[in-house]
């Protein structure tokens, strides 16, 4: 199991190389230049020059790319090309309030979405379960923006019980993290009901209940893990989403989060942000599917690793 | 030792003054729609940035809330018969907020630091003009220019230049754009790039009794509605822009003001004059005819901006008005039939903008255009693409721009930097934004020798000549002048967005 870990997290270095290389050349193709854009809408060519050099474009590709490479070896991602900080200290400050909203958000999320899931499942075509259903239909199709406004409206406008915007108190993550989490919520219900079905209709839960035990068990013991797989992949998945920082939800509730950054920084075509964004993002994604396969084998022994 | 000791005494005495009178609690929070680039005036090319940086900046000179010119760091200039040299008198008794004393060698400092191409600063090109500055004793500073320059002293009251600490300078180099240190009536205390600038009241700030409130919180928040939200749960006391949509909204709340404010930003069509079938002014001329202004104003702009009357909007210096371009379809027609287009033509219009007022009016001038005959193909611009396509493309003879609608304000208040680069000849992209390629011998003649007079009459009527050339000529279809709309609480006293969408915040006081 350890040595499995090990092997996995090496096999990161030559994968995060690759999208190193591939977001490079990629974000080097967008059209637009950025000392234009950095330089503003009055510059003039001389002054976009100087900003050109200030921000080391003015050098060949190679040496840009070489810099790049070395310097993220180093952990080091140089300086935005918009506010000048370090790389590193503008995600920094953005990437702790994206995590814990991502973090709460799933936690409501999750919770209900399996108890919805389950309870649909075993009343299945019932009352319970059109309920349910209805509710998860409305999840996904209602956008998170619009949403959050509407809560806002609600409890911040009219109720004023909750603060608008900013990441100060456990009050301002309520709002936005019922809006965040409600897609994901209504995702989690649908995969766990039928999962759940299917498994209901399996051999060994036929003979769990032959052999005379109770049906809570039998859901809460033997359905239940087994229908928790393909679960986990989508809350792997979801999780992996949502701490790229939604843009939407960031943006209504002027969530201090990494969503933002990733749209000033296509905007202004900052290129070093946009290089380690998307390498923190790629990280994140590995190591949350690291997390889930390790999670496959703690709820389904049989599964083996090598 | 003994003079460190009373300075730590002092300096804790003054710190426990601004939290005492911090917890009295006039703290105003102002929202904002983008979130601030810099806090070096010098290095900033966004209006926010620089209307923010006025917290704890000041310059020689400046704009009051209508944009006219005063003096405040400065009390008085002499500008010498050649227009190269001019002599200012500073204010005495000014303090920066690092306890130094304002005098001209931080003048010196600051206009050094900007003009000196290896600082690499964003505003090096409003400043390069200036040949030398000196300090001829503690309160007189000589500027010395190296070609004469009638808009100097505007280009002095620009928002980016500021004067900053000599002190400072020397001690954070680089850095001084996280450290800043003015002379202005608030301390920067905290910079969150993504939550909050905040400042604080400067105690030893030269003009008495100012300011009258104890912090200001700026906030940056990105959506309309949020802003919106923040006005009417008292999160925040003052919010630009307001959009059109949410102005009867907050108009119906009694707390709040909803002020539609002169602008002069200006939006205009631009005619690709090198290029058929727009060479021919018949068609420019139709293409004037087309559009009707009043009906636009009203789908696009919800009333709040007025047709435009002018190449250079009302509130710039010497601009001058004309009768706006009616409406007139007929004629519109029949000009395009004596150009040799009975039937119209086709053409692509773009946008230089792609949010959504830029989107109603290209789709109004399109189904304007369709009415004459002109089938225009409408692209709206993202950031990057009207750079690689407009701005910076190289080659005027092959411009792929046609008609192009875009706008501007200019940012010193005067008439030069509201001509020259929009329709002077060597302002073409990728040098400047003359996106007509326009190119008229009397405007650029007449563009320079308004730049060698000091004589405010026959300045005047140079710029009167440029603009009737420039009203005949048509290189653009002028369309709107906007009005800038805001919000604030009505205990908030003394905030003003001005004409070019800076704020003006010297009298900021909140009732109780």
């Amino acid at each position: 199991m350890l040595q499995y870990v090990i092997k996995r997290l090496l096999g990161l270095i030559p994968t995060l190389l690759i999208v190193a290389v591939l977001v490079f050349l990629f974000i080097h193709l967008l059209p637009g230049d950025p000392a234009r854009l950095a330089a503003g809408p009055e510059a003039t060519p001389e002054t976009v020059d100087l900003v050109r050099q200030d921000l080391g474009l003015d050098r060949p590709m190679s040496e840009q790319f070489a810099r790049f490479i070395v310097g993220t070896v180093h952990g080091d991602f140089g300086k935005s090309l918009r506010t000048k900080r370090p790389v590193s200290s503008e995600i920094a400050d953005r990437f702790m309030p994206t995590f814990w909203l991502t973090v709460w958000s799933m936690v409501w999320a999750v919770i209900f979405g399996m108890a919805i899931g389950v309870v649909s499942a075993v009343w299945r075509n019932r009352w319970p379960d059109h309920l349910g259903m209805t509710l998860a239909v409305s999840g996904i199709s209602f956008p998170a923006f619009a949403l959050g406004m509407v809560l806002m409206q609600i409890f911040a406008v009219k109720l004023n019980w909750l603060p608008t915007v900013g990441a100060d108190s456990w009050k301002h993550y309520i709002l936005p993290s019922i809006a965040l989490g409600a897609a994901v919520a209504a995702i989690m219900a649908r995969f766990t009901r039928s999962s759940f079905i299917d498994i209901l209709g399996e051999d060994f839960i036929r003979t769990a209940r032959a052999k005379g035990l109770p049906e809570k068990s039998v859901i809460a013991k033997h359905a239940l893990r087994n229908a928790l797989t393909p679960v986990v992949t989508m809350m792997g998945l979801q999780f992996g989403f949502l701490l790229g920082g939604s843009i939407v939800v960031e943006k209504v509730f002027n969530w201090p989060g990494l969503g933002r950054l990733l749209i000033d920084a296509v905007d202004m075509r900052d290129y070093p942000v946009l290089q380690a964004l998307v390498l923190l993002f790629s990280l994140e994604f590995i190591l949350i599917n690291l997390v889930v396969d390790v999670l496959y084998g703690w709820i389904n022994p049989t599964i083996r690793y090598r | 030792m003994k003079i460190s000791q009373l300075w730590a005494i002092s300096s804790i005495v003054l710190a426990m003054g601004v939290s005492g009178t911090a917890l009295a609690g006039k703290d105003v929070t102002m929202a904002v729609a983008s979130t601030f680039t810099t806090m070096d005036p010098y290095d900033a090319n966004d209006t926010l940035s620089q209307a923010v940086d006025k917290s704890f900046y000041e310059g020689l000179f400046g704009f009051d809330k209508d944009m006219k010119l005063i003096p405040v760091l400065a009390l008085s200039y002499e500008v010498d018969s050649s227009g190269l040299v001019y002599t200012l008198k500073l204010r005495k008794g000014v303090k920066f907020h690092d306890g130094t004393d304002f005098k001209a060698d931080s003048v010196k400092a600051s206009f050094d630091r900007a003009t000196n191409p290896a600082n690499k600063l964003k505003r090096y090109n409003l400043y390069k003009n200036i040949a030398k500055t000196e300090a001829i004793d503690d309160d007189t500073v000589r500027f010395t220019l190296k070609e004469p320059f009638s808009a100097f002293i505007n280009q002095l009251a620009h928002p980016s230049g500021a004067i900053i600490s000599k002190a400072a300078l020397e001690k954070y180099g680089k850095d001084i754009m996280f450290h800043p240190v003015g002379t202005g009536a608030f301390k920067f205390v905290e910079w969150k790039p993504t939550d909050y600038l905040k400042v604080a009241k400067f105690d030893a700030y030269w003009k008495k009794g100012y300011p009258k409130v104890d912090s200001i919180l700026w906030r940056p928040v990105v959506d309309n509605n949020t802003r919106a939200a923040m006005m009417q749960t008292g999160e925040a006391q003052f919010t630009f822009p307001v959009p059109y949509e949410v102005a009867d909204v907050l108009k119906k709340k009694s707390d709040l003001d909803v002020i539609a404010a002169p602008s002069i930003v200006v939006r205009y069509l631009s005619m690709n004059m090198r290029q058929k079938p727009f060479d021919n002014p018949k068609v420019r001329e139709a293409v004037n005819y087309a559009i009707n202004r009043d009906a636009l104003v009203k789908v696009a702009f919800s009333g709040y901006a007025i047709p435009a009357d002018g190449i250079v909007p009302d509130g710039v210096d010497y601009s001058v008005r004309f009768t706006p371009w009616k409406q007139d379809i007929a004629k519109a027609k029949k000009l395009l039939a004596e150009a040799g287009y009975p039937n119209g033509f086709e053409t692509e219009l773009w946008s230089a903008y792609n949010h959504t007022t830029a989107q109603k009016v290209s789709q109004f001038l399109q189904q304007q255009l369709q009415q004459v005959g002109i089938k225009a193909k409408v692209v709206m611009l993202e950031a990057g693409q009207r750079v690689e396509r407009v701005e910076s493309y190289a080659d005027a003879k092959t411009a792929p721009v046609r008609l192009y609608y875009v706008g501007w304000s200019s940012s010193t208040g005067e008439a030069d930097w509201a001509i020259s680069p929009l329709l002077a000849s060597d302002a073409w992209p990728p040098r400047l934004f003359n996106t007509a390629y326009y190119k008229s011998d009397k405007v650029d003649a007449g563009l320079k020798a308004a730049l060698l007079t000091t004589d405010r009459a026959e300045k005047a009527r140079i710029y009167r000549e440029v603009q009737e050339e420039l009203w005949k000529d048509m290189p653009w279809a002028p369309l709107v002048v906007e009005k800038l709309l805001y919000a604030k609480n009505k205990k908030l006293q003394g905030v003003y967005v001005m004409p070019d969408a800076s704020f003006h915040f010297d009298e900021i006081d909140l009732m109780p």
